[in-house]
C-alpha cells in the first residue's frame, strides 16, 4: 500500500501562458471587451421581445436622437439602430469566426504538409502560395464571390424548407426567410475570403513545423515506429499551436475589416439586413445630420478590432517558447 | 520606412492647414466652374446616350440650331442658326445657319454636318436609342425601320409597281411565326433544308432579308413566299430583282428623309406632321450635329463606339472643347476659340466631376471642391437649410421617378400582379419622409400647361392583396423573387422603403441589386432585369415628352410593353390640329397605359441642389438646361 505522495504540478506551456497573459494590463481588459461585445450580439437578438425588429421601418420617426424610447435613435427610415448594431454586430462576428476558421483549417494543413514532407512537394506547394499571393486579393475574392453567388439561391430555398417545411404559412416562411437569408447570401463571401486568406498561416506553419520536425523528441518518436499522420498530429503540431492561435486571434478583424470594405463597396450583405461595414457606410453619408448613426456602429466595430488586435498581441507575448519561465 | 513616413505626416498635416486657398477659390481665380455631375457617362456620342448626366456634358461641347435661354423655358436664342422659318402648315422648316460658324478643329459647320447628322442617327444599323425624337422629320421612321420594300416602291425604283401594288405583302416580321425550330437566332447561310428556309422567310418578312434569300425566293417566286391573294408575279419578281439587288445598299436618299442641305448655309426640314414646337425640339441634343469629317475618319457612318468621340479626337461645335478626360476622375472642357460667339463665353473651363454618391458630393461642396452639385440628398435639406442657407436652391423640375417594370417576365406579365405592385406604394410617404420636396405621383406625366392626367394611382393595400390573390398568390404564397435594379446610393433609401411596402402589405420579398450607371442602362436596354428604380426628365415642355417613348421598340421603352392602341392614339394626336383635342388624345393614351402598368410612377420631381452665390446668369428652369456660355463667375 503506498500513500499518494503529492507531487510538484508541472508547469505546461499553456499554465505559463495563461500566468503571463494575466499579467499583461492591455489584453485583458481586451478579453473582457470582446467577450461582453461578443456576448451582447449573440445573446440579446435571440430574446424575445428585448429589441425592435432591425428591419421594421418607422418613417414617421425617422432620425430620432438617441433617447429613451431609442437608445440608439433610429436612421433615415426609422429604424432602431440599437437593433440594427447589435444585428450587423452578428454577421459581422459570424463573418469573422466562420472565415478564419475555413483559412484557419486550410492553411495549417497545407503548411504541416509542406513543412512535414519537405524536398520537391514542399517547393511545389509553396510556389503555389507564391502565385496565389500574387493574385490582386479585392479583386479575386469578388470574382470568386460573384461565381459562387447563383447557388445561394438554392441554398436559402434548401435551409428555408428545413426550417419551415411544407405545410408552414407564407408569413412563418418569409420569417424563416428573414433570419436565414444574410448567413445563406453570405456564403459567397465566406468561402472566397477563406480560400485566399490561408496564404500566411501556411507560411507560418511550414516554418514552424520545420523546425519542431528536426528536434529529438520528434526522432524519438520516429525510432518508436509511429506513423507519419501520428507523428504529425500527436507531436509536431501540438508543437506549433501558439503561432496558430496568435495568428487566428490576428486574422479575425482582418476578416471583419475586410468584410467591412467589401460591405462598403455593396458587395456584402444585402439590404435591408446589416453589418458594422453597411451602418458605417450608412452613418458616414449622414455624419453632417446625425452622427449618431455613424458613432455607434463606429464605436462597437473599433472596440471589436482594437481589442482583438491587443488579444492577439497579448496572446503572442504569453505563447512566445522564447520567452522564459520565469 | 515607417518611422520616416511618421516623422513627415506633422510636416504633410501642416502643409494641407496652411494651404488657405480652396478648390473654388483657385478655380474662381483662373474662370473655371467645378460642377458637380453624379456619374461617369455611358459614352459622348451624342447619338448613342440617352441620359441627363451626357446630356450636360454635350451641352457644354456642342450646340444645337437653337440654343437654351439662360433665363427662360420658352426663350429661343440663334445657336448654329442665326434665324429661321416655317410655312404655312407648319411641316417645312428653313433655318440659316452662323456663316461663321465653325468646328472646334476650325472647319466650318456646315448644312452638310446637320444632315449627315440625322442620317447617322437613323441609320438602321447604328441602333440609337433615342432615334425617336428625330422621327418628326418626314420619311424618317420608315429609314430608320429599314422598311426597304416600301422605300423602294414608293422611291419608283421597281419598275412598273407602286406602293399601292404592293402594301399588302408581308414586309416586315411575322411574330405569329415561331421561329424555334431553327434553333437560336438562325442565320440564312446555316439554313439548308427548303422548309426551314420558307420559315425563315415568312419569319422575317422581306425587309429583312439578305440578297441571297431574296434569290432563293425569285427562283420560285409563287411557291416560296406567301404573297398577299391577287398579286401579279411579274411584279414581284420585279419587286424580288430591285430589292436583291439593292439588300446591302443605304437607302437614305431614296427614303427621301426631311432634311435637305440647299446649300452650305441653309438647312431645310420637312415633316411629317405639323410640330409647332419645333425650335424648342431642336434644342435638344438629338438634334445636333456632329462633325462629319471626324466621324468618318475614325469608321463608317453607322459604326458604334468608334474612337471619334473619345480624348482627343472629338470634335464639337459648341463654346467649348474637351481637355481632359479622366476615367472615374473628371472630365475638363475649356474654351472653344473657333466657337462663334466665343468673345461673349464668360468662364474658360469647366470641370465636371463624376461623384456618385450625393453625400460626398455634398461634403465635397461645403468643404469649398464645387460650385454646383448634381443632387442634394433630401436628408440634408434641413441641415443646409439651418447652416448655409445662401447655398440651397430648390425648383421645380419636370420629370417623374418610377420602377420600370420588365412585362417579358413570367408572373409580372400579368397586369394584375404590376397592379397590385402599384396598389401597395404607399406614395405619400415616400415623399414626406424620403424624398423630401417631391410630390406623389398620380400618373406618369406631371401636370404641365393645360395637361393634367387622370389620377390612376393611389395607395390601397386591401385592394393590392385582392388582385395579387386573383393572380394565383394569395398572402403573397409561391411569389417569385424578384430584383429591383438601382444605380445610384440615393435610391437605396427608397428602394429599401419599397422593399418593405411590399414585404409589409403583400407579403412579397424582393432583392435589391445595385449596378454602376453603364451597366444599369444596359442591363434594361436588353431587357435584363426584373425591375428598375428609375427617373424622366422631360426633355421639352409638351407631355409628349413622356409618352412617346413607351411605343414598340423605342430605346427608353425597356419594359417589353407596347399596344397599338396606343400608339394610334399617339399618332392621332400627332396630326390633331386643335390644341384641346390634341391633349385629349395624348391624355386618352396615357389612361391607357398606366391602366395596364408598364411602370409604376411613385413621385413627381423637385430640382434640390447647392449652388455657390458667385455663379451669375445661373437662373431656375424647369428643364434645367443651363446654357453654360452664359454663365460668369464674380467671387
Amino acid at each position: 500500500m503506498s500513500t499518494p505522495v503529492p507531487v510538484e504540478k508541472g508547469s505546461s506551456l499553456w499554465r505559463d501562458a495563461a500566468l503571463r497573459l494575466r499579467k499583461n494590463h492591455a489584453a485583458m481588459p481586451s478579453l473582457v471587451i470582446v467577450a461582453l461585445i461578443m456576448l451582447a450580439c449573440l445573446v440579446l437578438p435571440s430574446i424575445p421581445g428585448l429589441l425592435a425588429d432591425p428591419n421594421v421601418q418607422d418613417l414617421p420617426n425617422k432620425n430620432m436622437s438617441p433617447g429613451s424610447g431609442h437608445w440608439f435613435g433610429t436612421d433615415h427610415l426609422g429604424r432602431d439602430i440599437l437593433s440594427r448594431v447589435l444585428f450587423g454586430g452578428r454577421i459581422s462576428i459570424a463573418v469573422g469566426l466562420i472565415t478564419t476558421f475555413v483559412s484557419v483549417t486550410i492553411g495549417v494543413c497545407w503548411g504541416a504538409l509542406a513543412g512535414y514532407i519537405g524536398g520537391r512537394t514542399d517547393a511545389l506547394m509553396m510556389r503555389i502560395v507564391d502565385i496565389l499571393y500574387a493574385l490582386p486579393f479585392l479583386i479575386v475574392v469578388i470574382l470568386l464571390g460573384k461565381t459562387i453567388e447563383p447557388f445561394t439561391g438554392k441554398l436559402t430555398e434548401w435551409t428555408v424548407d428545413l426550417f419551415a417545411g411544407s405545410g408552414s404559412t407564407t408569413a412563418k416562411v418569409n420569417d424563416t426567410r428573414t433570419w436565414v437569408e444574410p448567413i445563406t447570401t453570405l456564403v459567397p463571401l465566406f468561402i472566397a475570403i477563406g480560400t485566399l486568406s490561408w496564404l500566411t498561416v501556411s507560411r507560418i506553419v511550414r516554418a514552424q513545423v520545420q523546425s519542431v520536425s528536426r528536434m529529438d523528441f520528434v526522432e524519438a518518436a520516429r525510432s518508436l515506429g509511429l506513423g507519419h499522420l501520428r507523428i504529425l498530429t500527436r507531436h509536431i503540431l501540438p508543437n506549433s499551436i501558439g503561432p496558430i492561435i496568435v495568428y487566428t486571434a490576428l486574422t479575425i478583424p482582418g476578416v471583419m475589416l475586410f468584410e467591412a470594405v467589401l460591405s462598403f463597396l455593396g458587395l456584402g450583405v444585402k439590404p435591408p439586413n446589416s453589418s458594422w461595414g453597411i451602418l458605417i457606410e450608412e452613418g458616414s453619408n449622414r455624419m453632417l445630420s446625425n452622427p449618431w448613426l455613424l458613432l455607434f456602429p463606429s464605436v462597437f466595430f473599433s472596440l471589436t478590432l482594437f481589442s482583438l488586435n491587443f488579444l492577439g498581441d497579448g496572446l503572442r507575448d504569453a505563447l512566445d517558447p522564447k520567452s522564459s519561465k520565469d | 520606412m515607417t518611422h520616416r513616413a511618421l516623422f513627415l505626416l506633422p510636416l504633410a498635416l501642416c502643409l494641407a492647414g496652411c494651404q488657405r486657398e480652396t478648390q473654388v477659390e483657385k478655380a474662381n481665380r483662373e474662370g473655371i466652374m467645378l460642377i458637380g455631375n453624379s456619374s461617369e457617362p455611358k459614352a459622348l456620342d451624342l447619338h448613342l446616350v440617352t441620359g441627363v448626366i451626357e446630356s450636360k456634358l454635350i451641352g457644354a461641347m456642342f450646340e444645337g440650331l437653337v440654343a437654351d435661354d439662360p433665363e427662360k423655358d420658352d426663350g429661343l436664342p440663334p445657336g448654329a442658326a442665326v434665324s429661321w422659318e416655317h410655312n404655312d402648315t407648319l411641316t417645312g422648316w428653313t433655318f440659316h445657319l452662323q456663316p461663321d460658324g465653325r468646328w472646334s478643329d476650325g472647319a466650318p459647320v456646315t448644312a452638310h454636318d446637320f444632315v449627315f447628322s440625322y442620317h447617322r442617327m437613323l441609320h438602321p444599323d447604328l441602333a440609337a436609342p433615342y432615334v425617336e425624337m428625330v422621327y418628326p422629320l418626314k420619311n424618317a421612321e420608315d429609314y430608320n425601320k429599314n422598311r426597304r420594300g416600301k422605300i423602294l416602291l414608293t422611291a419608283g425604283a421597281v419598275p412598273n409597281t407602286s406602293w399601292d401594288d404592293m402594301k399588302d405583302v408581308g414586309f416586315g416580321p411575322d411574330a405569329k411565326v415561331d421561329l424555334a425550330p431553327l434553333g437560336e437566332s438562325p442565320k440564312w447561310p446555316d439554313l439548308t433544308d427548303d422548309a426551314q428556309r420558307k420559315l425563315f422567310v415568312t419569319a422575317k418578312g422581306l425587309d429583312a432579308l439578305p440578297a441571297e434569300a431574296l434569290e432563293w425566293i425569285l427562283a420560285d417566286p409563287a411557291g416560296r413566299y406567301s404573297w398577299p391573294v391577287g398579286t401579279f408575279m411579274a411584279k414581284a419578281k420585279a419587286l424580288l430583282t430591285t430589292m436583291a439587288g439593292k439588300a446591302s445598299d443605304d437607302l437614305f436618299e431614296l427614303a427621301g428623309v426631311g432634311a435637305t442641305a440647299v446649300d452650305d448655309y441653309t438647312l431645310q426640314l420637312e415633316l411629317r406632321e405639323p410640330v409647332p414646337y419645333l425650335p424648342s425640339l431642336v434644342r435638344h441634343y438629338t438634334w445636333f450635329p456632329v462633325p462629319r469629317h471626324v466621324v468618318l475618319k475614325h469608321g463608317k457612318i453607322s459604326d458604334r463606339f468608334t474612337p471619334w468621340s473619345l480624348y482627343p479626337n472629338i470634335v464639337g461645335n459648341g463654346p467649348f472643347k474637351l481637355k481632359t478626360w479622366l476615367f472615374h476622375d473628371v472630365i475638363e472642357v475649356d474654351r472653344n476659340p473657333h466657337y462663334w460667339n466665343a468673345a461673349n463665353v464668360g468662364l474658360n473651363g469647366i470641370r465636371f466631376l463624376p461623384i456618385e454618391n450625393p453625400y460626398t458630393e455634398t461634403r465635397a461642396f461645403l468643404s469649398g471642391q464645387l460650385h454646383t452639385t448634381y443632387q442634394l440628398p433630401s436628408d440634408l435639406i434641413k441641415e443646409v437649410r439651418e447652416t448655409t442657407p445662401e447655398y440651397l436652391r430648390q425648383e421645380p423640375y419636370v420629370g417623374t421617378t418610377f420602377i420600370r417594370i420588365n412585362t417579358t417576365r413570367p408572373v409580372l406579365s400579368d397586369t394584375r400582379v404590376r397592379q397590385a405592385l402599384a396598389l401597395a406604394i404607399d406614395r405619400q410617404q415616400l415623399c414626406d419622409y424620403i424624398m423630401e420636396g417631391y410630390t406623389p405621383a398620380t400618373s406618369l406625366t406631371p401636370k404641365m400647361g393645360s395637361y393634367e392626367p387622370d389620377k390612376v394611382l393611389s395607395f390601397d393595400p386591401e385592394k393590392a392583396r385582392a388582385l395579387l390573390a386573383e393572380a394565383g398568390y394569395p398572402d403573397g404564397s409561391g411569389f417569385p423573387r424578384f430584383s429591383l435594379l438601382i444605380s445610384k446610393p440615393a435610391a437605396r433609401a427608397s428602394a429599401e422603403a419599397i422593399q418593405a411596402m411590399w414585404k409589409q402589405n403583400l407579403n412579397v420579398l424582393i432583392d435589391i441589386q445595385n449596378k454602376d450607371w453603364g451597366s444599369y442602362i444596359s442591363a434594361q436596354q436588353s431587357l435584363d432585369f426584373d425591375m428598375a428604380s428609375a427617373g424622366w426628365i422631360g426633355d421639352y415642355l409638351d407631355p409628349t415628352t413622356f409618352l412617346t417613348m413607351w411605343t414598340e421598340g423605342n430605346g427608353n421603352n425597356n419594359t417589353g410593353w407596347h399596344s397599338d392602341r396606343y400608339e394610334e392614339l399617339l399618332s392621332g394626336a400627332a396630326l390633331e390640329a386643335d390644341p384641346a383635342k390634341r391633349l385629349e388624345s395624348l391624355r386618352q393614351a396615357e389612361r391607357l397605359m398606366m391602366d395596364e402598368y408598364p411602370i409604376l410612377p411613385m413621385s413627381w420631381y423637385s430640382r434640390n441642389y447647392l449652388l455657390r452665390p458667385e455663379v451669375k446668369g445661373w437662373h431656375p428652369l424647369l428643364l434645367d438646361n443651363h446654357p453654360y456660355s452664359a454663365i460668369r463667375l464674380e467671387p
